[in-house]
């Protein structure tokens, strides 16, 4: 009966919906970081270009991050 | 006229459960941004409130109809709803006194199912439902979010690992913000609704609105207001067990248990498969702890917390059967939850009253 009611299919796919999710938010933030930090670093040893193309990669990653919390958002408000 | 009595205690209870599942869920989004300093408590908390006010109003499709598909609607009547909320509450309570994060809306559930049961017997159960929206999701929630934070943070020490410490603490409690805020917003979205679908469930029963219209604003200002001022009492005990009795959590930490559980959340609520906020956040934080030394992780803690869990629905299914049979006593009037109503605001007048004698502070921090 138990097997019966489960729907292993719809599972399966929240599992792997979360892992890919939950991998992508780490990474994003962990990337806006990483840059930012490197952009820092980089700016105070007298390296203005190399800071700036850091600098944009962390505007980069941060903006896909704040994409992924309006999708959140949408998600949120779509739920029937 | 008894009719009227009945549903205005059944607002006023739904009302007060929704300030309970206010401060019981609070932890959930702001217990990781306090213990790693990302915001001040006050200012987390108060974050929390107005944007789950705001996520109250936000959607409002009535899917919140209350144990839908776990018991049998048509046999669900005023004075099982009033029991089950009483159930629900009286568990939260009682997890709240013991700083014990659990998920409000299983207690919801348990309490319909027992006062169900008390009402009609086992026919009134669905127990298939039960299964795949309570029992399935319970066990699921924590474990995928423990290995979901688990993988997170791995992923996060790997990549920023080798940068300054304050550097990186202080980009994570940024991004702690971020997610703390989305949690709170999707708590009003969720949570608030329950509140409103049971009002409303009991205004068309009570022959007040027909079934198809919509909500009246009374309601949603009201549900709203309930648990942005539950969130905002806070339920201090709770936030400091998920904020520092389970793990010792640095910003990136708390981050990761946060920021995955929102993936995990919103990812299986995309798929149609909605999981407990508390089970996913509790569960983040032990496997973002985990991750990084099995031994950081307090399991005492996180035993206590999981025997909660498994008691939720059972506990508030007995204090739901419970009071249906008390009011069932006085009949089909309003004296079985007038009586019940009186009883227990009693007894917490006592409690506060007895703590106000022994010099203790009424706020929730306890």
């Amino acid at each position: 009966m138990l097997l019966a009611t489960i729907d292993v299919g719809l599972l399966f796919e929240v599992v792997w919906a979360s892992a890919i999710a939950g991998a992508v938010v780490s990474t994003l933030f962990a990337l806006v970081v990483l840059f930012s930090a490197r952009s820092a670093e980089t700016r105070r040893a007298g390296h203005g270009t190399i800071a700036t193309i850091y600098g944009a990669g962390a505007v980069l990653a941060f903006a896909a991050f704040i994409g992924l919390v309006v999708y959140a958002v949408h998600i949120m408000l779509s739920k029937s | 006229m008894d009719n009227d009595v009945v549903l205005w205690i059944v607002v006023a209870t739904a009302l007060a459960f929704d300030f309970t599942n206010g401060f019981h869920d609070t932890a959930n989004a702001v217990a990781t941004s306090i213990s790693t300093r990302a915001m001040a408590p006050r200012v987390a908390v108060t974050i929390a409130a107005i944007l789950n006010f705001v996520g109250a109003f936000l959607s409002l499709a009535v899917a919140a109809t209350i144990a839908k598909g776990i018991v049998q609607a048509d046999m669900v009547t005023l004075s099982i709803v009033f029991a089950g909320l009483i159930g629900a509450i009286s568990w939260n309570l009682l997890t709240w006194y013991f700083g014990l994060p659990s998920s409000s809306s299983h207690a919801l559930i348990g309490g319909v199912v027992g006062a169900a049961f008390a009402a009609d017997g086992p026919s009134a159960i669905i127990v298939d439902g039960l299964i795949e929206k309570v029992a399935i999701p319970a066990v699921m929630a924590p474990i995928l979010a423990f290995v979901v934070a688990g993988v997170g943070i791995l992923v996060t020490y790997r990549i920023v690992g080798r940068q300054r410490p304050s550097t990186v603490s202080r980009g994570y409690r940024l991004g702690q913000i971020i997610s703390g805020s989305l949690f709170s917003l999707s708590h009003g979205t969720n949570d608030a609704q329950k509140t409103m679908g049971i009002i409303f469930l009991a205004l068309v029963a009570n022959g007040n609105l027909p079934a198809d219209a919509e909500i009246p604003t009374w309601v949603v200002v009201s549900a709203a207001t309930a648990i942005a001022l539950g969130t905002y009492v806070g339920g201090w005990r709770i936030i400091k067990t998920m904020g520092s009795r389970i793990i010792k959590m640095d910003p990136a930490q708390g981050f990761s248990a946060q920021g995955s559980g929102a993936a995990v959340i919103l990812a299986a609520s995309h798929a149609g498969f909605p999981l407990s906020t508390t089970h996913v956040v509790s569960g983040g934080i032990m496997g973002a702890g985990a991750a990084k030394r099995v031994s950081a992780v307090r399991w005492g803690v996180a035993g206590n917390i999981v025997v909660a869990w498994v008691l939720t629905l059972p506990a508030s299914a007995l204090v739901g059967a419970l009071t249906y049979m008390v009011v069932h006593l006085f009949g089909d009037g309003a004296a079985g939850p007038v009586v019940v109503s009186a009883v227990l605001l009693i007894a917490l007048g006592v409690a506060m009253a007895r703590r106000v004698f022994q010099g203790q502070t009424l706020t929730a921090d306890g």
